[in-house]
């Protein structure tokens, strides 16, 4: 049998072994998984981000630019000292000026504007039929709106709106749990499928 | 102890339940939904060499639901003879996304640097996926081997996205989200997305405002596109047992009630 196979398979089992109870084996995959995905991720970040896209491109190909970066990036670690740690103020100011110039442009228009003209739709069809789907949407979207708006007390037709809200927003929960449900039994069943056919050969 | 072996006895009937379905055979008749269909139809009308990326910007952890996604999207891919830019902006994705291109395009024949190509993973997302919109071979000099990306033929006539028909981002979280906003809107690149069930809820008002072309969701989306495909995978060998522990559970949920309101009236009695 492969190696990876071998060990993947009692990892896998060794992790199940916690449903029994905490136990020294289970404690050791833990264990396992965690150095491994942190060993894997660093390695990968220092090969992709300090190799080849600082060290190489300024030492070897002169690209003398990227001492700003890397002054910036040096400048975090001022940090770990009380006197002067208000250098790396200065970079973070950088990331989250850059960051937010470039995300909130990008964000407004596709989770705002966007989700805005979507959800107005016509209530007649091209056909001449009645749109149930954009009833729905429009009733789910003022109702559950209702529910949010604290500027004036939850009664009377306010509030009748914002109940209804609670029914949509319990619905949408109620859908994302299940969707969860499926992922976690799909991820089980997916162990499963691999003990049985790669590891046990018990099925083909 | 009684609260312990009651779990025991739940996680054991769960187990029993799962591997009884893999024992017997039982074809489902998956009907694929409209989001499926969608991303079906799109790869199989595209024509001959034209140029998708597939990123897997997924955990290992997710790789029940997203390896039979991917393994059924990339077939479909090589099995229309299109080319496959394979990249990560995820770093434990990366490895996966390899070993899964280079699976199936062994069974296709494919040719490395012809007909596919992996460049690996790329740090700062936003950074790249903005960076492709300029020139995809800047933002990766070199492939995940190491080579250098210029020598392949595959990448000669691929500049930026006006060279890619479609992004397909198989993901577990929200990396695809960052796809829709920074390449969909500037660069008016489509994207469709292979997804975990745990994200489908999350990706709808995407895929209802049309940013977002399609979605193969969950373990079922994968049943549903292999179906499709005519090719029986994880997706279809899975469905049994996922069905049958959906009973499981409903059964367990129903059971749960049934004695809690038989305890409560006993209650209300005493």
């Amino acid at each position: 049998m492969d190696i990876g196979v071998l060990t993947a398979g009692i990892l896998t089992l060794a992790i199940y072994s916690f449903l029994y109870k905490d136990n020294p084996v289970y404690k050791m995959a833990e264990s396992w998984l965690i150095g491994l995905s942190i060993g894997y991720a660093l390695v990968i970040f220092w090969q992709t981000t300090i190799i080849d896209i600082l060290i190489v491109p300024l030492f070897k190909d002169g690209r003398v630019v990227l001492v700003i970066p890397f002054a910036l990036g040096l400048l975090m670690f001022s940090r770990f000292s009380r006197g002067s740690s208000w250098l790396s103020r200065i970079p973070i100011a950088f990331m989250i000026g850059a960051g937010a110039g470039v995300a909130i442009p990008a964000m407004l228009y596709a989770r705002t504007l966007k989700q805005m003209s979507a959800s107005v739709m016509p209530l007649i069809t091209e056909n001449g039929g009645f749109n149930i789907e954009a009833l729905v949407v429009a009733v789910g979207l003022l109702s559950t709106l209702a529910y949010f708006y604290f500027s004036r007390e939850h009664k009377g037709p306010i509030g009748k709106t914002a109940k209804l809200g609670t029914y949509f927003l319990m619905i949408f929960f109620g859908a994302t749990f299940g969707y969860t449900v499926m992922s976690r039994m799909s991820t089980f069943v997916g162990r499963v499928d691999f003990l049985l056919t790669d590891f046990l050969h018990v099925i083909r | 102890m009684t609260t312990l072996r009651t779990r025991w006895i739940l996680f054991a009937g769960l187990a029993v339940v799962v591997i009884a379905s893999y024992l017997i055979t039982v074809h489902f008749r998956t009907t694929a939904s409209p989001a499926t269909q969608a991303a079906f139809d799109y790869l199989e009308t595209l024509p001959e060499s034209s140029v998708v990326v597939f990123s897997f910007d997924h955990e290992a952890s997710s790789l029940p639901e997203i390896k039979p996604i991917s393994l059924a999207m990339l077939r479909h891919a090589f099995q229309k003879n299109l080319k496959i830019v394979g990249l990560s902006l995820f770093a434990e994705g990366t490895a996966i996304g390899y070993s899964l291109l280079r699976k199936t395009a062994g069974e296709y024949g494919k040719v490395y640097g012809e007909d596919y190509i992996f460049l690996g993973f790329k740090p700062q997302y936003i950074s790249a996926i903005l960076g492709m919109g300029e020139s995809i071979r800047r933002v990766f000099p070199q492939d995940y081997l190491g080579n250098v990306t210029d020598t392949f033929s595959i990448m000669r006539d691929v500049e930026d996205y006006n060279d890619i028909e479609m992004v397909i981002s198989i993901a577990d979280g929200d990396r695809t989200v960052q796809w829709i906003e920074y390449a969909g809107p500037r660069y008016n690149q489509k994207v469709m997305a292979g997804l975990t069930a745990a994200m489908i809820t999350s990706y709808d008002p995407y895929l209802s405002s049309r940013q977002l072309y399609a979605v193969v969701g969950g373990l079922r989306g994968a049943a549903e596109y292999e179906t499709l495909l005519g090719k029986r995978g994880g997706g279809n060998r899975g469905m049994l047992a996922q069905s049958s522990a959906h009973i499981y559970v409903i059964a367990l949920v129903l059971i749960g009630n049934i004695i809690y309101f038989r305890n409560r009236k006993r209650r209300g009695r005493g």
